[in-house]
């Protein structure tokens, strides 16, 4: 009895799953009339604007990720390590991300470091950039920060460290040479996480103007028909891609800690 | 027929076969204790009993009505887990409450039941509290309100008491034992510690590789065990190789000596037997009553308080032996050769 | 410990670890929305004044509101109400262990699969010219425009949003439902309860903080989604981020002060919903540490 029922919930949420990405998958594919062809795929990749916007977002991803890394990992460690206290209000700001929209972040940000502001960041297209970066650092601050928290939850930070120190490490190769490896499998499922999102956003990057992937998309769904939906697929690979290496990441890692 | 009467009771887990023929009958008001190794099949006998895993085969009855098909909320059976696993989310008298409240008392009824078992399990006081403010010991003991608030004719308890400290759960053993003679309820018991086992039941029920080795009171199974696990398991024993001289007469040579035991041997003559001892038989020097001397020599000496247990060499085989502690008297060095008496009698012949 | 004691004694060292990220989060985090708050709250001379937050109150404005909190609502609702469902089937719901991590691996693709893409992904399919629009039409001869549906609207908003919300219950709820202790239900059960019984008196208020907070978590997710709903109906439809996307692209409001009082608006509805929710959760985690 439970059972039909898990079935029946189960069943008729994945057809709701399963129908759209069925539905973009044979629409990218049926530019062509009467038959299935890749063409839209086609058009879409030699698109020059694609290839642009497309490697203009991977660098902004890296960057990001970088960036996010560098900030996160010392944080965490040192709220785990030296400021327990400081948890709570920790917490609390890496979640606000998830709370304020960031339409009203980005709108900030226009009106704080426009050209005429003390911090004049949209002036060049460098600090416009950098800006960029910022924001979408903050969009992923929620996951980064948890996923390194949940790492250095797992590893005795403070005795890895005491055992460091007494053998004379300085922070910089403590942080680097014991801490980071032992989060690398956070870190990266941060960073994953980080590039998915980078590569889908859209508003951020309008709002500032930017030529990143996804306006490119926005602008290419308003005027086209088949090219969107491939569009659609390729951002689909993107984020399962990341996923997978997610978990690809994870599974390896248990399996290391395991054996030792 | 009795209370609780299992009978062929067998139970696999795919491949894996946990219990094997198991037959037990329990009487009304008796309280019985399954003691055996982890992972024997003790807790998944009594679940078969609660009703959460279905019998491979075999019959569960409950005061003669079979209850193999009942849901566990059909059973009218009270439960006690090793992890008190109280509902989080009510108070204590909530908890104890929970019972009668899906059963719909009415709430006049109910409230007098659950001051009635906060009584019982000596914490009246404590009604409104969440469990997380309460200790484990305490908790324990609401668990067992909860499950005897609503009245069954037959408790279950799983390990309830090895999750606690040691000087709680001795407290709250003779307390569960008292309750439960109070209320004269039929109790089925689980532990893999001799000592509650031995301490609190009327009969134990020592489990092996998910069958009963041996069933009887504490007295008979410490003092008669029949299986050489039970043996082991059971209280500590040295053990000694002998040979069969005369079965009939019960003569058998340990050593150099032929010592005659006051029983017949099952097995052969010349075959060789294992004869074990408890360490409260043998004594040091001479003693009054004892027709057997072993010459030995002090290999260990465990200071334990009110008790000395020495470990003396015999022949080769090391044999454990208690005395009681006295001031005029310090315990024997290791090394020294003395004599150890004991009664033939009190040897146990294993014969598995 | 050495270094534990040192440190302590030159306590300002201490928070200097903590600098950059502070100095980041208040600069590019709290610094923008403050400077949004007290925006919205001054005339564009600077001097103190409501009547922003009073010229929020046009119908076109008041619609987009409500028209906003809506869809956030209802997606939120129905993404908690099916992705608890599918949750639980996965975990309490007897089915075979090997439907589980599939399941928790695909909530972890979709529910980051939002914005422009799921756009298209649902036009491709229930749009005008989708696959499934289509497919109903030639083969059932069912319009389904005619039956009154429409992606385009408040409705289709929501039945393309529950694609992230779904997923984003399900991957917080399932470690929740993971948390029921299995003693517990078989304590209720031996006390006579129906599966019923336990849920109402045990699991569900059990589970009740974890599920409203992800109900506003939801909330919080569909009232800022800008990108899907752009994608999905163009500058059209009128809901709160799209007019605030207009606003601050066009100043279509007129007033940028006003843009200011928008996006305050949209800040105290999601920061109202998590306030509910923080007062729900205190009031039902009172037997909790
Ligand atoms: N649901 C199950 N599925 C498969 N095997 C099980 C299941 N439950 C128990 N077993 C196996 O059955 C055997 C007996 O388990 P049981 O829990 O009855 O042991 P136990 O005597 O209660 O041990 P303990 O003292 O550790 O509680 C164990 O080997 C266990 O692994
Ligand atoms: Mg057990």
């Amino acid at each position: 009895m439970i059972r039909i029922w898990s079935w029946g919930a189960l069943i008729i949420g994945m057809i709701y799953f399963i129908l759209p990405l069925v539905g973009m998958t044979e629409f990218s594919l049926s530019m062509r009339r009467g038959e299935y062809s890749f063409d839209a795929y086609a058009v879409v990749l030699s698109d020059s604007q694609f290839q642009a916007t497309f490697s203009y977002s991977v660098i902004m991803a890296l960057f990001t990720i970088v960036f996010g890394v560098l900030l996160v990992v010392p944080t965490a460690y040192w709220v785990r390590l030296r400021m327990p206290e400081l948890r709570p209000y920790v917490e609390f700001i890496t979640l606000l991300p998830l709370v304020i929209p960031a339409i009203v972040v980005v709108f900030g940000y226009i009106r704080l470091y426009n050209t005429s502001s003390w911090l004049p960041m949209t002036g060049t297209a460098l600090g416009t950039n950098i800006l960029l970066m910022f924001g979408y650092a903050t969009l992923s601050l929620p996951y980064m920060y948890r996923a390194v928290d949940t790492g250095l939850r797992a590893v005795d930070v403070g005795t890895l460290t005491e055992a460091a120190q007494s053998l004379g490490a300085s922070w910089v190769t403590i942080l680097a040479r014991i801490i980071l490896p032992n989060v690398l499998a956070a870190v990266l499922s941060g960073a994953f996480l980080t590039f998915a999102i980078v590569m889908g956003e859209f508003t951020m990057a309008a709002l500032l103007d930017r030529p990143a992937f996804g306006p490119y998309m926005q602008l290419l769904g308003a005027n086209r028909a088949y090219e969107p939906s491939a569009l659609a697929v390729i951002a689909f690979a993107i984020t399962w891609a990341c996923m997978g290496l997610i978990q690809l990441v994870t599974r390896f890692t248990k399996h290391t800690r395991a054996q030792t | 027929m009795a209370f609780l009467e299992i009978s062929h009771l067998d139970k696999s887990f795919g491949a894996n076969r946990v219990v094997k023929d198991f037959n037990l009958s329990v009487e009304q008001g008796e309280f019985v204790s399954l003691l055996g190794p982890s992972g024997c099949g003790k807790t998944t006998v009594l679940r078969m009993v609660a009703g959460f895993e279905t019998p491979s085969s075999g019959n569960i009855a409950i005061d003669g009505r079979d209850v193999v098909n009942l849901r566990p909320n059909q059973r009218n059976i009270g439960m006690v887990f090793q992890a008190y696993a109280l509902f989080p989310n009510l108070t204590v008298a909530q908890n104890v409450a929970f019972g009668l409240k899906v059963a719909g008392r009415a709430k006049a009824e109910t409230a007098a039941r659950v001051t009635e078992m906060l009584a019982l399990i000596g914490l009246p006081d404590l009604a409104d509290r969440y469990p997380f403010q309460l200790s484990g010991g305490q908790q324990q003991r609401v668990a067992l309100a909860r499950a005897l608030a609503v009245q069954p004719h037959l408790l279950l308890l799983d390990e309830p008491l090895s999750a606690l400290d040691a000087k709680i759960r001795a407290s709250l053993r003779t307390e569960i034992r008292e309750i439960q003679q109070r209320l004269g309820i039929t109790t089925v018991f689980v532990t893999h510690d001799q000592e509650e086992a031995l301490s609190m039941s009327d009969r134990i029920v020592v489990m092996n590789g998910g069958m009963a080795d041996q069933i009887g009171t504490p007295f008979e199974i410490y003092n008669r065990p029949r299986t050489r696990f039970v043996a082991g398991f059971v209280g500590t024993l040295s053990r000694f190789e002998a040979v069969v001289k005369d079965p009939a007469k019960g003569a058998v040579s340990l050593g150099k000596q032929t010592i005659t035991l006051d029983q017949q041997i099952d097995a052969a003559a010349g075959a060789r037997v294992t004869l074990a001892l408890r360490p409260e038989a043998a004594h040091l020097g001479r003693f009054n009553g004892c027709d057997v001397i072993l010459p030995g020599k002090i290999a260990e000496v465990h200071f334990m308080g009110s008790v000395i247990r020495i470990k003396a060499d015999v022949d080769g085989q090391l044999m454990s032996l208690d005395t009681f502690n006295r001031a005029e008297t310090p315990p024997p060095r290791i090394g020294t050769e003395v004599e150890i008496s004991l009664a033939a009698r009190d040897f146990i012949v294993l014969s598995a | 410990m050495a270094g534990m004691t040192s440190l302590r004694r030159f306590a300002p060292l201490r928070w200097l670890g903590m600098v950059p990220f502070f100095a980041f989060t208040f600069l590019f985090l709290i610094l923008p929305t403050l400077y949004i708050v007290f925006g919205a709250f001054r005339t564009p001379q600077g001097a103190f004044t409501f009547d922003n937050i009073l010229a929020l109150n046009t119908p076109s404005i008041r619609s987009a509101y409500w028209v906003s909190i809506k869809v956030s609502f209802m997606s939120a609702l129905l993404g908690c109400l099916i992705g608890f469902a599918m949750a639980a089937a996965v975990t309490v719901g007897r089915l075979p262990r090997g439907v589980r991590n599939p399941l928790v691996t695909f909530s972890g693709v979709a529910s980051n699969f939002a914005g422009v893409p799921l756009a298209f992904a649902f036009i491709a399919t229930i749009g005008p010219a989708g696959l499934i629009t289509a497919y109903l039409r030639t083969e059932w001869g069912i319009n389904l425009r005619l039956l009154g549906f429409n992606l385009l609207s408040t409705k289709g908003l929501i039945l393309t949003y529950l694609f992230f919300q779904i997923p984003l219950m399900i991957l917080i709820i399932t470690p929740a439902l993971d948390g029921l202790k299995r003693e517990w239900r078989e304590a209720a059960a031996i006390l006579g309860a129906s599966g019923f019984q336990y849920w109402r008196s045990v699991a569900l208020p059990i589970l009740f903080p974890s599920i409203l907070g992800t109900l506003a978590l939801l909330f919080a997710n569909a009232f800022g989604a800008v990108a899907t709903a752009i994608a999905l109906t163009g500058p059209s439809l009128n809901i709160a981020p799209i007019l605030l996307y207009a606003q601050i692209r066009g100043d279509v409001l007129g007033s940028p002060n006003l843009g200011y009082a928008l996006a305050f608006g949209m800040i105290v509805i999601t920061g109202l919903a998590n306030t509910v929710y923080i007062w729900l959760r205190a009031r039902s985690e009172r037997w909790l540490k």
